[in-house]
């Protein structure tokens, strides 16, 4: 028993270190891309396909999230007289923690799951060997398109969704609801400043180069068989999903951090 | 070596063969698939592995341009050790092979002239596309399907995907080419059309030729040399002849298509196929 869990444990380490491998491997395969112009209809392609497919849905989870938010938050604010703080309270909320982490997560179901059942069916029918075989490195043409793709466009999609969030939140408190318009975005801007936004925005880079290394990590290492690939898109949801919250909270961390830092007064006064 | 198979045998490193490894063991977890092999390919010759499925024939093949690491032992291409090179020196070995993988392994999202086009694009800074296309056009006459140019995998029989697969990996006028079990699931005919294109390609592009399989029509029809694999082992070495006549048992079963004696009795021992059928639920005695 205590044997198997050694045995386990070994496992998993051994893995955290091919994973580590693969990862500098991939970064290493963006920069090289980066600097090669050959490769841009390879990464181009990859953004249609990661990028402009996935607006519509993360668009309508940032809406959803405002207007949840508005219900939610209304009816406590409104008891203590406050419901003119709803526009900072919703649009700090969306800008900051929801709308990345939500847009990321949906892109770890929507994008990350079709990389890894992409690459995972591309590993078990030898394609990935067939790379190879030609004297090609996979890491930089199937790889490092991908990530780039994510990398560039995640934060992208976070915008949109908290473009939409914000709009969302408005629509329910104020032409629902009722709110004054001009104290609703009063607030909003007293409280939320660019630094808010850049900070969500910033964590979409993370974010989307978590899911992309993950994915591609778990296509690349995928078992033989249709429940292989299964299985491996399973587990690279799984993991991007932690991979994102333990981001999330680490990034926090460090932002929290670095606001301190640079402007210590606000936070008083604020 | 056990079984007096020194035919070709070039462990101590004669230098003749194009390949040659020198006990090559292979490993997976506790499996082992192939146990201190040695062996030399000769240059311009068609070397056929043949063996059950499962007994590493793959496995083998992948071995001779690395794309497997052996667990322990040596491999050789032009008396320059490979297997411990890293992967990006590899690439540059790499070209000097075409390797048809067993399914094909075509590129799903890309045409047919496209995947032909990859190695040539991933080598060579063209822009003289005109030329690209003749050698697509010349490379897919050669295994009998030009005008297929624009189709996608998807749309291709079995026996297609490998003509194309075979194609793209003659793309670079390989000095050798390995074939991972080309007739298997196809048609005696078709079949038989790989035959002739293996031959015909080892003639036009006189290039040193490896093919694994455990089709013995094919084996007899295109082998200078037959290699067979059994438990990880060489068990027999040599041309067609010597492997009709081979004295061990299991060479014989093999080539012949027998089940063994062991086997058969594991089959009678199961007891009838009829007892062991379900009866319906209102089934009455
Ligand atoms: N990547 C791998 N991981 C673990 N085991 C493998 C792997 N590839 C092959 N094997 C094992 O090696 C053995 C030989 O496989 P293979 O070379 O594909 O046989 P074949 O002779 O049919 O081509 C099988 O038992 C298979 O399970
Ligand atoms: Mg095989």
């Amino acid at each position: 028993m205590i044997g198997a869990i050694g045995a386990n444990t070994v496992e998993d380490v051994s893995d955290i270190g091919r994973f580590g491998r693969f990862a500098w491997r991939a970064i290493k395969a963006c920069g090289w891309s980066i600097g090669r112009t050959a490769t841009y209809p390879l990464i181009w392609v990859q953004m249609n396909i990661i990028g402009v497919r996935s607006v519509p849905i993360v668009m309508i989870t940032g809406a959803f999230v405002g207007m949840i938010l508005a219900v939610q938050a209304y009816d406590q604010l409104a008891g203590m007289g406050l419901e003119e703080h709803l526009g900072v309270l919703i649009n700090i909320s969306v800008v900051k923690e929801l709308g990345p982490v939500l847009t990321a997560v949906m892109l770890a179901g929507r994008v990350g799951g079709a990389l890894t059942a992409e690459l995972g069916t591309m590993n078990v029918t030898e394609q990935i060997d067939a790379v190879r075989s030609m004297g090609t490195d996979p890491v930089k043409y199937l790889v490092a398109p991908r990530l780039l793709a994510c990398l560039f466009l995640t934060p992208v999609l976070i915008i949109y969704a908290d473009l939409l969030g914000v709009l969302g939140g408005y629509f329910i408190g104020v032409i629902q609801l009722g709110i004054n318009s001009q104290g609703y975005w009063d607030f909003s801007a007293y409280g939320v400043d660019m630094w808010d936004v850049a900070v969500g925005v910033i964590k979409g880079f993370f974010f989307g180069a978590a899911i992309a290394v993950i994915s591609c990590y778990k296509g690349f290492t995928c078992k033989e068989g249709a429940h292989g690939v299964g299985q491996a898109c399973t587990e690279a949801f799984v993991t991007s999903f932690m991979a994102i919250l333990a981001l999330d909270f680490a990034l926090a961390v460090v932002f929290k951090a670095i606001y301190n830092t640079f402007w210590p007064m606000k936070s008083l006064v604020g | 070596m056990e079984n007096g198979e020194h035919n070709n045998q070039t462990a101590d490193g004669n230098g003749n063969g194009i390949i040659v490894i020198k006990n090559l063991t292979k490993k997976f977890g506790d499996n082992i698939v192939l146990d201190n092999i040695s062996l030399s390919i000769e240059k311009g010759k068609t070397t056929v592995v043949i063996g059950p499925s499962g007994c590493g024939k793959t496995v083998l093949i992948k071995n001779f341009i690395v794309l497997l690491r052996p667990s322990s032992g040596e491999i050789y291409f032009k008396n320059k050790r490979i297997d411990n090179l890293p992967e990006r020196e590899l690439n540059t070995i790499r070209i000097h092979y075409g390797f048809l993988f067993q399914g094909g392994a075509l590129f799903d999202s890309l045409s047919v002239a496209e995947n032909i086009m990859f190695p040539i694009r991933q080598h060579y800074n063209t822009t003289d596309w005109g030329h690209v296309e003749d050698v697509i056009k010349t490379k897919l006459a050669m295994v009998g399907l030009d005008g297929f140019q624009n189709y996608y995998p998807a749309n291709l029989s079995g026996g297609q995907k490998k003509r194309v697969a075979l194609a793209r990996a003659i793309a670079l006028n390989p000095e050798v080419i390995l074939y991972d079990e080309p007739t298997t699931g196809l048609d005696p005919i078709r079949a038989d059309i790989i035959n002739e294109l293996v031959l015909k390609l080892q003639r036009e592009l006189g290039a040193t030729t490896v093919v694994v399989t455990h089709d013995m029509t094919s084996a007899y029809k295109i082998a200078d040399r037959i290699i067979m694999l059994h438990n990880g082992k060489i068990i027999a070495d040599g041309d067609a002849e010597h492997i009709r006549n081979h004295p061990h048992p299991v060479v014989q079963q093999f080539i012949t298509g027998q089940v063994s004696e062991d086997d058969l009795a594991v089959l009678r021992a199961s007891g009838s196929v009829a007892k062991a059928q379900f009866l319906p639920r209102d089934f009455k005695e």
